[in-house]
C-alpha cells in the first residue's frame, strides 16, 4: 500500500509552461474515448480525449461537491457515478437534476504530442 | 528530554528511527508498535465512506513530510494569550518543546504541565491508565494510527483533586513549512479540580514567501472527573497549505463541565473528529464553533455528542462564515444510549455564504434509544441578506464595512457563549481581517 491517497496521473517533473498553458499529460497516454484524471497545479482534473479533441473539467460534480472520475462517460458527456447528474465536456454545463450549475472547464492544447491546460 | 533530531518519515525504517531516538517506557513502545501495525493494514479512506465522501483528501500524499528537529526559528507569542496572566506556557515547533514553564505555586500543588513525551516517563502512574485508553481509538482510520504510532512531544495538564488553577495555561503549536507535527494531548482533571486551557496551532512563515504547507495529525484527549470544571479552547490558524487530520475527544464524569471553543480558521484541508461523551449523571458540556473558511479551503467537522448517563446536558454551537470557492462539511450527530433519561441535548450549525462559489454542508443527526429526553437539532445556511447591507450603506458606512459588521454580527451568538475575553477579541479580530468585499 502506498502512502498517496489518491491514484492519479502525477507528473514527475516541473510543469511545462506555454504561456498560461500547463503540462497535463502525453497526447500518446490517452487512447480515443478515454478519460484521466490529472493533477494540475494542485487540483484534479479530468481530460477527455474524443478523436483528436481534448476537454478538460474539474472533477467535481456541483451537486454535492463529490468526484467525477469513477463516472461513466459517453460522447461529450459524462455521468456523476452517486447520483446520476450528467455535465457537458465541452462547455462543463449541468445536462440534468441534481446538478443545476456547471462545473469548470479549463481550455486544452495539444503541442508536439503534449496535452497543455489553462486552467480558469 | 525527547528529542528528534533527524527528519524521521513516515515509513518502516521512519518508525524504527522514531523507536531509537525516543526514551519511552515499554508499555507505551508497544502500544506504538501496535498502532503501527494497524497503520500497515488500515487502507487509506476513500470517497466511498459516508464520512470522507465530501472530503477529497486524494492529492494528500504522506511520503512529502517528515517529522521536523524543532529547528531554531523564531516563534509568534500566540493571540489567545495576549493580555492574559498565565500559569503556565508551552511552546513547541515540530513537536519539539522549547518552552515549557509552570508557576511553581500550582507544581506545589501537585498540577503537572509540559511535554507529554518527556512527563510519561516521570509520572508513568497518572498518564499510563489513560492515554489512549477510553478517549482513543487507534483503530478508527490510517490517520488515528499512524499518530498513535509516531506521536511525539505533545502537551500534558494534569490538576489533583479539588485544585482549582485560576489562572488560564497556554500551549503553542507551531509548525514550520514542509513539515510534520503529530503531538498528542491529554488534560486530566480529577475530581473537584477546575482548569482553563488555551491552545493555538500556527504555521511560521515560510521563508520564500510563499503559502506554508505541512502536514498536521493530532490526539486531543480529555477526562474531566467528577465534579470537574474544564475550559478548554483550540485556535486553529495553520498555513493554507497544511493538511491537517484528528481525533479529539473528551469524557465528562457526573456532575463535571467542560466548556469547549473551537476556532477553526487555517489549514488547506481540515477532517477534525470532535466527540464529547457525558459519562456520569448531571455531567454538562458546552460546545462552541468558530470557522471562517476562504481561498480553497475546506474544513470538515464531524462532531458527536454522545449522552451515556440520565440528566447530562450538551449543548452544541456552530457557526461558519465562507468566502471564495471555500467548503465546509459539519455533521454532527446527538447519541443518547438506552437509560439516558432526561437526556437535554441540543445542536445547531449556521453558515453564511459570503460568496457564489462557496459551498456548506451541514448534516445534523439524531440517534435517540431513551424515551424520556429532550433532543433538538438545527442548521441554516445562507448568504449576506442585500437589504441589510443597503440599510447599513444608506447610513454612511461602504459596502465592506456593511459586510464586516454583518458577518461579526453573525458570530455575536457565539462569541457571546465564549467566557474568556482575549478569546473573544482572537477571533472576531482573525475574522474581521479576513473579510473581503463581494458584489
Amino acid at each position: 500500500m502506498g502512502n498517496s491517497c489518491g491514484s492519479y496521473q502525477r507528473n514527475n517533473q516541473r510543469p511545462k509552461r506555454m504561456s498560461e498553458f500547463i503540462f497535463a499529460i502525453n497526447e500518446a497516454d490517452l487512447a480515443d474515448g478515454g478519460k484521466s484524471l490529472v493533477e494540475v497545479e494542485d487540483r484534479l482534473v479530468l481530460i477527455f480525449r474524443i478523436g483528436e479533441q481534448f476537454f478538460c473539467i474539474d472533477d467535481v460534480c456541483t451537486h454535492d461537491g463529490g468526484t467525477l472520475a469513477d463516472g461513466n462517460h459517453e460522447g461529450y458527456e459524462v455521468e456523476c457515478p452517486r447520483h446520476g447528474a450528467r455535465f457537458d465536456i465541452r462547455t462543463g454545463a449541468a445536462l440534468c437534476m441534481p446538478a443545476f450549475k456547471p462545473t469548470q472547464v479549463h481550455e486544452c492544447q495539444v503541442t508536439e504530442g503534449k496535452v497543455f491546460v489553462k486552467l480558469s | 528530554m525527547t528529542q528528534v533530531l533527524e527528519k524521521i518519515g513516515f515509513h518502516e525504517a521512519g518508525f524504527e528511527a522514531l523507536m531509537d531516538s525516543l526514551t519511552q517506557p515499554e508499555w507505551l513502545a508497544e502500544m506504538r508498535r501496535d498502532a503501527w501495525a494497524k497503520f500497515n493494514r488500515l487502507p487509506w479512506p476513500s470517497g466511498r465512506d459516508e464520512e470522507w465522501m465530501r472530503t477529497d483528501i486524494r492529492m494528500f500524499n504522506l511520503d512529502k513530510y517528515a517529522l521536523g528537529n524543532g529547528g531554531t526559528e523564531a516563534f509568534p507569542e500566540g493571540t489567545l494569550s495576549e493580555g492574559v496572566e498565565l500559569s503556565g506556557r508551552l511552546v513547541t515547533v515540530d513537536s519539539v518543546p522549547r518552552v515549557s514553564e509552570l508557576a511553581p505555586e500550582w507544581s506545589k500543588k501537585g498540577v503537572l504541565f509540559g511535554p507529554l513525551s518527556q512527563l510519561v516517563n516521570e509520572y508513568p502512574d497518572v498518564i499510563r491508565p489513560h492515554l489512549m485508553a477510553r478517549t482513543y481509538d487507534s483503530g478508527v482510520d490510517r490517520f488515528a494510527a499512524l499518530h498513535a504510532a509516531f506521536w511525539s512531544s505533545g502537551s500534558l495538564l494534569y490538576v489533583p483533586r479539588n485544585v482549582v488553577v485560576n489562572q488560564p495555561l497556554h500551549t503553542l503549536l507551531a509548525l514550520s513549512d514542509g513539515s510534520a507535527d503529530l503531538s498528542h494531548t491529554l488534560v486530566i482533571l480529577e475530581s473537584g479540580a477546575e482548569a482553563t486551557l488555551l491552545a493555538e496551532s500556527c504555521s511560521l512563515e515560510n521563508s520564500s514567501g510563499g503559502v506554508p504547507g505541512g502536514f498536521h495529525c493530532g490526539g486531543i484527549e480529555m477526562i474531566v472527573g467528577p465534579g470537574a470544571h474544564l475550559r478548554y479552547v483550540n485556535l486553529q490558524d495553520l498555513g493554507h497549505g497544511v493538511w491537517q487530520f484528528g481525533h479529539q475527544k473528551a469524557i465528562v464524569h457526573q456532575d463535571a463541565s467542560l466548556q469547549w471553543t473551537v476556532g477553526a480558521l487555517g489549514s488547506r484541508l481540515s477532517k477534525v473528529n470532535q466527540h464529547v461523551e457525558l459519562a456520569g449523571a448531571g455531567a454538562t458540556s458546552q460546545v462552541n464553533g468558530v470557522m471562517f473558511t476562504e481561498g480553497k479551503q475546506h474544513l470538515s467537522y464531524h462532531t458527536l455528542q454522545r449522552h451515556a448517563a440520565p440528566h447530562c446536558r450538551s449543548d452544541f454551537l456552530y457557526k461558519a462564515a465562507l468566502q471564495d470557492n471555500s467548503r465546509t462539511v459539519w455533521r454532527g450527530m446527538i447519541k443518547v444510549d438506552p437509560g439516558a433519561q432526561k437526556t437535554d441535548g441540543y445542536q445547531r450549525n449556521d453558515n453564511l455564504l459570503l460568496s457564489e462559489t462557496a459551498r456548506a454542508d451541514s448534516i445534523p443527526g439524531l440517534e435517540i434509544e431513551a424515551d424520556d429526553v429532550r433532543c433538538t437539532h438545527g442548521s441554516t445556511s445562507g448568504r449576506v441578506d442585500e437589504e441589510l447591507i443597503f440599510y447599513a450603506r444608506a447610513r454612511g458606512f461602504t459596502r465592506k464595512e456593511a459586510i464586516q459588521m454583518i458577518v461579526t454580527g453573525f458570530f455575536q451568538q457565539v462569541f457571546d457563549r465564549i467566557t474568556i475575553e482575549s478569546v473573544r477579541d482572537a477571533l472576531g479580530l482573525s475574522i474581521s481581517r479576513r473579510v473581503r468585499e463581494y458584489e
